[in-house]
């Protein structure tokens, strides 16, 4: 990530992107509304960096990997719990 | 690591493993189907599948069963296709609770950039489900580095 260790001129982000310089302004406008990138006047340049609360939130609301297994586990738990009861009642665990 | 208990006994649990039948159930977040390819559980053998979330999206996977100990733990390697570098190991363990049993997920990452990759991925499923999630996807175009 270009940001993600150090911050950048808007120069230098354009180049990592390969994004023309008023399409990257607009670009890190609207991240820096949003919360995910914040910037910081150095001298007569503006830095941009990483906004991490705003990235924690998007990582909390998407949730990823953990998010992944959350869901399957809750579907393996009523699935186990669905064959254990159908082998209670004597149906074995074939579905029918 | 993850782990969750289940409400079942162990042998259940690992039975809920071993055929596509039953891994078709749930395997996958809320909502999300499958359709197999191809399954075979043994080691060496894989399961190819297709995951399709409840938005059209389709995800390609590829999981191969690397040592299966019955019923106590499970290690595969998971990832899009056979070639792909980004696939990972993880191992599921299944510990005895009597009525109930763990079930415990280690995943293990070659690498940072490569755990990174795969979570960008996870990601990218979760946003077949929320909008959000494409949010995360336009930033990690807008602000990572090109390939």
């Amino acid at each position: 990530m270009l940001l993600k260790d150090r911050q950048r001129p808007v120069a230098a982000v354009a180049h990592g992107v390969g994004l023309r310089l008023p399409a990257t302004s607009k670009h890190l406008r609207v991240l820096r509304e949003v919360g995910l990138v914040q910037v910081r006047r150095a001298g007569k340049q503006r830095l941009y960096g990483l906004d991490a609360r705003g990235l924690q939130a998007v990582h909390d609301w998407t949730g990823g990997f953990e998010q992944f297994w959350s869901e399957s586990f809750d579907r393996l738990n009523r699935y186990v719990k669905e064959l254990r009861d159908r082998e209670a009642r004597g149906d074995g665990t074939d579905d029918h | 690591m993850l782990s969750r208990t289940i409400d079942g006994p162990r042998r259940l649990v690992f039975e809920a493993f071993t055929d596509v039948r039953h891994l078709s159930q749930w395997w996958g977040p809320d909502a999300f189907t499958t359709t197999t390819r191809a399954f075979e559980f043994r080691p060496g053998g894989v399961w190819d599948f297709t995951m399709h979330g409840p938005d059209g999206s389709n995800y390609r996977n590829w999981i191969e069963w690397l040592e299966i100990s019955s019923p106590e733990q499970i290690v595969y390697r998971h990832g899009s296709d056979a070639l792909d570098p980004t696939a990972f190991v993880s191992t599921v363990t299944l510990v005895d609770r009597g009525a109930r049993c763990e079930v415990i997920l280690r995943s293990v990452f070659n690498s940072k950039a490569q755990r990174d990759e795969v979570i960008e991925r996870y990601r990218a499923i979760e946003g077949g489900k929320q909008t959000l999630g494409r949010l995360a996807g336009y930033v990690a175009a807008m602000i990572g580095e090109r390939r």
